[in-house]
């Protein structure tokens, strides 16, 4: 991924959410530009972005103490769907993060996200010994 | 539970200091150049939380091949000290990783100049750090210099090529694009999407590097360049938006200008088109001048087509995301929308304007592409078409002044081509009254 990729991924997510939010990713894009560029990745047709997955590998967050590849923000875009973007994307992360000396990659998905739900485990994530939880401020 | 590792990140380079009086030299350098340095350890927590905090060091990646990847010595080790290199081979090495150096030092000094005028406090941090991340640049290629031994190619010292890269100033530096004043905070915007793109380049071209500590220096720095590009390129979509609006200081003229001063300037760092094979040859390098300079040329197009996009949208925000990408390709394509045409729009110029070294130096070629015959009516064009402030340059007179003599056959091309406006004191010691060398031995 690189600073040309934000208005395809901003293309993505308006596709999705219906809302244009150019600032929201150029913040984004630029934190995980800092950190590792090739921890995150995009997918291209015909010079076109039609899908994105941002990562990176981290250790020590919540006494995990192991390298770990996160996978945090993914979207492919809708008209680009069921043609394996998506599988494609997440295994070329998770080869990255393998060669930065991962050998766990997490997420976590919302309960009400079945779709991303059902991709994730089909990518052979399954449930983490780990509870999110969460209190209200 | 814990999270006390705040900057955790596996990517992880062995980190290196350079002798204490490199060391001190460079520190000493920061002080006289880059008097705001120590504002980015003030704004780090606010701008950037979760990174490590600035090294100044050398970081050398670890996963690099022992084995030269092209050129006639492909398969062969790499070599790991210049003895191991053909000499020639050597020389070349060796007048890159000092081209380099003067690089990163000379965009602190030229980064300074404006800093203060960033509009947003965010540019401002973001340009902070991008400086300091050049100066980290600068201190890996002292490292380079002075922890080997150089004297199969050269007699002059280590501490002698550091003095003279430490006492280069704008206006003396080896590229000509580190020898331009910026005019505004325009300039470190432009400047990072345009001349830091080109360092993206040929920190890539070598990365293949026949040299191993060369090699091995690449990807830290690559990383870094990664995020310096997008300090360009961020600020400049916020600013096409804000201009589309009718509400910002900056217009898309100003853009377009400085577009013009810098352009040419980044393609000629990529040497003359016609040459580069040398260094494939000898491994040093994975692509001549010409290749590089053609997707260079390509990636900058999309980085204008991106801009030009998000200003199309900002045009017209009652469209759609599919109806403004059509009226964006009309618009493109030569059609007026609504009153916005392509001339509303940044356009780079024709790689042959205002071209001074490389295989169109000193040619008379409009911004769009159009020749011209009259060297008056070519000196006129170019100036209607650069910033206000940087007409009033050096630099342009100088240039102006060449070609005249080119264009009348009184100066030849070659010495044209070679010629540099002698803006700065060459050489020279640091100018602090304390000392007269950077390089203090240490007692």
């Amino acid at each position: 991924m690189n600073e040309l990729d934000i208005e395809g991924i901003c293309r993505i997510d308006e596709r999705i959410t219906g809302r244009y939010r150019p600032d929201v990713w150029e913040q984004r894009t630029a934190y995980y530009l800092r950190r590792d560029p090739d921890s995150s990745q995009v997918a291209e047709v015909d010079g076109r972005v039609v899908g994105f997955m941002l990562g990176e590998v981290r250790g020590g967050e919540f006494g995990l103490e192991e390298p770990t590849g996160w996978v945090e923000f993914f979207g492919v875009d809708p008209s680009a769907r069921e043609k394996g973007v998506g599988r494609r994307l997440i295994e070329a992360l998770l080869g990255h993060f393998r060669s930065k000396g991962a050998h766990v990659a997490r997420t976590m998905v919302a309960s009400q996200d079945k779709e991303i739900a059902s991709f994730i485990a089909a990518m052979g994530f399954v449930p983490a010994p780990l509870t999110a939880l969460e209190k209200r401020l | 539970m814990t999270s006390e590792t705040r900057y955790a990140s596996a990517v992880r380079d062995e980190v290196r200091t350079l002798p204490k009086p490199y060391h001190e030299a460079i520190e000493h350098w920061q002080r006289h150049n880059f008097p705001d340095y120590p504002k980015l350890a003030e704004e780090w927590d606010r701008f950037f939380p979760k990174d490590e905090p600035f090294c100044l060091c050398a970081k050398i990646a670890e996963d690099i091949p022992s084995e030269i990847e092209v050129g006639e010595r492909k398969g062969e080790e790499k070599a790991l000290a210049p003895r191991e290199l053909p000499e020639e081979a050597a020389q070349h090495l060796l007048t890159a990783i000092k081209a380099q150096a003067s690089t990163e030092f000379g965009s602190i000094q030229q980064h300074q100049g404006t800093l203060a005028r960033a509009q947003e406090p965010q540019d401002h941090a973001w340009a902070l750090r991008v400086m300091a991340e050049e100066l980290r640049h600068g201190y890996q290629m002292v490292h380079l210099l002075t922890s080997a031994d150089w004297s199969p190619v050269t007699n002059t010292k280590a501490s002698d090529m550091v003095e003279e890269i430490l006492s280069m100033q704008t206006g003396s530096h080896l590229l000509a694009a580190f020898n331009l004043e910026y005019d505004s905070f325009l300039d470190n915007v432009v400047f990072a999407a345009f001349i830091d793109r080109v360092g993206k380049y040929q920190l890539t071209m070598q990365k293949i590097s026949a040299y191993k500590p060369y090699a091995s220096s690449m990807p830290p720095m690559l990383r870094e360049e990664a995020f310096h590009l997008a300090a360009g390129v961020i600020p400049l979509r916020r600013w096409v938006e804000a201009a589309a609006r009718g509400d910002g200081y900056i217009t898309m003229s100003d853009i377009q200008r400085a577009t013009h001063k810098w352009f040419g300037r980044g393609l000629e760092m990529f040497g003359d088109e016609r040459g580069g094979q040398t260094n494939v040859k000898f491994g040093l390098k994975d692509m001549a001048n010409r290749e590089a300079q053609d997707m260079y040329i390509d990636e900058c197009q999309r980085m204008y087509d991106d801009l030009n996009e998000r200003y199309v949208r900002a045009r017209f925000p009652k469209l759609s995301r599919d109806d403004a990408e059509k009226a964006f390709a009309r618009i493109k394509s030569g059609e007026t929308v609504d009153g916005v045409g392509s001339e509303d729009l940044l356009r780079l110029p024709d790689r042959r304007f205002f071209r001074r070294r490389g295989e169109f130096a000193y040619q008379m070629v409009g911004t769009h592409g159009g020749a011209f015959t009259d060297v008056e009516k070519y000196i006129a064009h170019v100036l209607a078409n650069l910033p206000e402030a940087y007409r009033a340059s050096i630099d342009v007179k100088h240039w102006a002044d060449l070609q005249r003599k080119v264009t009348r056959g009184e100066t030849p091309l070659k010495e044209a081509i070679n010629s540099m406006p002698r803006l700065a004191r060459v050489g020279g010691g640091c100018p602090c009254a304390k000392s007269v060398r950077w390089v203090q031995e240490s007692g």
